[in-house]
């Protein structure tokens, strides 16, 4: 059974339009051929970094996008919020296409929908002071009425983000906040515009362990308050299963399983997911084990396998693997859950 | 027996302005002969100042105080002079991000190599042949030491920059951070590959990272630091089970676990600053249990059982009435 990610939805019960909705997502980024290739008409070769993605996003919502590095879930989380441009597919933003948007309305969405980076040491600018960062969008987006409106949603903003009281924070330059606070002013500097959406890059990877918790919990706050959708991109399945909702699994370019976080990480239909699941060391060191770890590296996304893209590295493949190229489809006991594995 | 036993450790290093920072605040740690012990902490704890300090390879502006005994034998007494017959033959270190540090003109097996002929471990043919063996041991094949860095994996680069400390055939391994920006699925490989090292080689390996389930699943014994002092030390399964230092049982709590369900905590503040003396216990103002003693004296790091010690005045009074810390 083919199943269309609607009817799906419906099917489980989710009857709600999604707030943003990728179909059959493809990115491509042209490799370079060099002078010499060039010379020699060498066919251009392209990276199919997404490939064929299906996920949606729904209000108050954290959905995870995990998997290994390489695999394009960050260039997903780019295309979604129309950061690159799909070579194939559709994106729907609140119902509206939004694919192939561009100039005022691409300006329009772009309030709506908001990215945070992985590592607040770089996305910040040394020389502004925290009333500037968190100010600068309301400025571009003239999304302010006056001066005093201006300054009220700055503080809103950061306190939002946890800097209470704001005052203690607008007039100090990054350096002068510790990893956390800077993440949380980069945090305020992407609510300010009030979006519907944020695509959260890694958000704490970067961050010392005793800090993390504070911000995902300002996160999954954000988002329980009611029309914030999070998309949070990481590779850190105990985080996932800790604040996300529902977890996607990706593996070079397609998402492999889908579902409930709790349905994923307790009961993994997918080869991959389990694969990966197995590898995370537990907390207790009880809990000691022997780690399946699976042979080989992850291939080279301009040489896709056939069949089944993980077929190579599976260690239940059978012959079929190789032809038949799986499709996402219902899998386990939970509502919701789907899988790309003709094993399921 | 005690194989490497750092004693009262302290590191300064001179700022601008003739400020000093104490990044190592008198520790003491010592490793048996063959075992893994992990050393976690957060950045800027002093962990990595630690075991750079044991090899010898802090920047100029740091000063050093106490003593650094391999097998007895004191690495900090003459200075350069004593460390440098033992470093790389007998206690040698992979870098924190190691694998990013290859020198991309240059083949992998060149760049092992290098340290063998240096060392006056064996020239020509017979150095080659140990770069292949090198490589074998971390689970490269042989022929790939002709190849250059780029065209290795993540992994594969970690497991040459291991192959490299190796050359000389150490007894001790500090690895700092080896599995840190590494896939989990490379981490649980490399994991292996070092323990497997330790286990066949007999390798000490000493684990510097902030991240306590790599710790939990591959060392016998842990100590934490903080503001660059041990605050608790012991066998892992204790400190996980019966933490005796509030740092360390917030630090497990704030560590998610895939399958628990128990809520992940932050801790709220951060360390003091190391460029001005601290008053009483340096996580005091962190605390969620501190009290008067807390705020005039730094505790201790005593006894609370056979192997395990920890360094707050809770245990004390719990002793004096007879109850658990918790």
């Amino acid at each position: 059974m083919k199943a269309d990610p609607a009817a799906f939805r419906s099917a489980a019960g989710v009857s709600d339009e999604p707030l943003v909705e990728a179909r059959g997502l493809v990115v491509t980024y042209p490799l370079r051929r060099g002078l010499v290739g060039a010379l020699r008409r060498r066919p251009r070769r392209s990276v199919r970094a997404v490939d064929g993605v299906d996920i949606f996003v729904g209000r108050g919502e954290m959905v995870a996008l995990v998997g290994e590095s390489g695999c394009g879930k960050t260039t997903t989380g780019q295309a979604l919020l129309r950061l690159v441009d799909p070579q194939a597919g559709t994106i729907h933003f609140m119902g509206e296409d939004v694919t192939h948007l561009g100039g005022r309305d691409l300006r329009r969405l772009r309030r709506r929908m908001q990215m945070i980076y992985q590592d607040p040491y770089e996305s910040l600018d040394p020389r502004f002071t925290v009333q500037a960062t968190v100010e600068e969008p309301l400025r571009i987006h003239r999304a302010a009425r006056d001066r005093r409106d201006l300054q009220q949603q700055v503080t809103n903003a950061l306190e939002r983000a946890g800097l209470v009281p704001a005052s203690m924070y607008l007039h100090r330059r990054p350096h002068e906040l510790s990893g956390g606070q800077r993440q949380r002013v980069a945090i305020a500097a992407s609510l300010v515009l009030r979006p519907d959406l944020l695509v959260a890059d890694e958000p704490v990877s970067m961050l010392d362990v005793s800090v993390r918790a504070g911000v995902l919990a300002l996160l999954d706050d954000l988002r329980t308050g009611g029309d914030l959708g999070i998309l949070m991109i990481t590779h850190d399945l105990s985080t996932a299963a800790h604040f996300a909702d529902r977890i996607a699994v990706m593996y070079l370019g397609r998402i492999v399983e889908e579902g409930a976080a709790r349905d994923v990480v307790r009961d993994p239909q997918h080869p991959y997911t389990k694969a990966l699941l197995s590898a995370v060391p537990p907390r207790d060191p009880r809990e000691r084990r022997v780690i399946q770890a699976l042979k080989g590296e992850t291939p080279d996304p301009v040489n896709v396998p056939s069949g089944c893209r993980f077929h190579p590295r599976c260690p239940v493949a059978r012959a079929a693997c190789r032809e038949v190229d799986p499709e996402l489809r219902p899998a386990g006991t939970g509502l919701r859950h789907r899988a790309a594995c003709i094993l399921v | 027996m005690t194989l490497l036993a750092i004693e009262q450790l302290n590191v300064w290093f001179d700022l601008d302005g003739g400020r000093q920072l104490h990044a190592v605040r008198g520790v003491d740690l010592s490793l048996d002969a063959g075992e893994r012990v992990g050393l976690v902490g957060e950045s800027g704890c002093g962990k990595s100042t630690t075991v750079l300090a044991v090899m010898g390879l802090l920047p100029p502006n740091a000063s050093v105080s106490g003593r650094i005994l391999l097998d007895g034998k004191d690495l900090l007494e003459q200075g350069e002079r004593s460390m440098v017959p033992h470093r790389w033959r007998d206690v040698a270190m992979v870098f924190q991000g190691a694998m990013n540090a290859l020198n991309p003109v240059r083949t992998v097996g060149d760049q092992i190599r290098e340290p063998i002929e240096l060392h006056g471990i064996a020239t020509g043919e017979r150095a080659q042949a140990r770069v292949g063996e090198l490589l074998e041991l971390v689970g490269i094949p042989a022929t790939a030491g002709a190849r250059y860095p780029h065209e290795f994996s993540g992994g594969m680069r970690q497991r040459a920059s291991i192959a490299m400390a190796l050359a000389c055939k150490p007894k001790v391994l500090l690895a700092d951070e080896p599995t840190t920006a590494l896939d989990v699925m490379v981490q649980a490989q490399i994991l292996q590959l070092l323990m497997s090292l330790s286990d066949e080689l007999g390798l000490t390996l000493l684990l510097v990272t902030h991240d306590l389930p790599v710790v939990a699943q591959t060392c016998g014994r842990a100590a934490v630091m903080y503001a660059g002092q041990i605050v608790e030390s012991g066998p892992i399964d204790e400190l996980f089970h019966d933490p005796r230092h509030p740092y360390t049982r917030l630090l497990f709590a704030a560590t998610p676990d895939l399958v628990g369900t128990d809520e992940v905590v932050s801790i709220p503040g951060a360390p003091p600053p190391l460029d001005r003396p601290i008053q009483g216990c340096p996580f005091q103002p962190r605390c969620p249990a501190a009290f008067d003693r807390c705020l005039q004296e730094d505790p201790a790091l005593r006894p609370v059982s056979a192997f395990h010690r920890a360094a707050c005045h809770l245990n004390e009074v719990a002793a004096g009435m007879g109850r658990g810390v918790r």
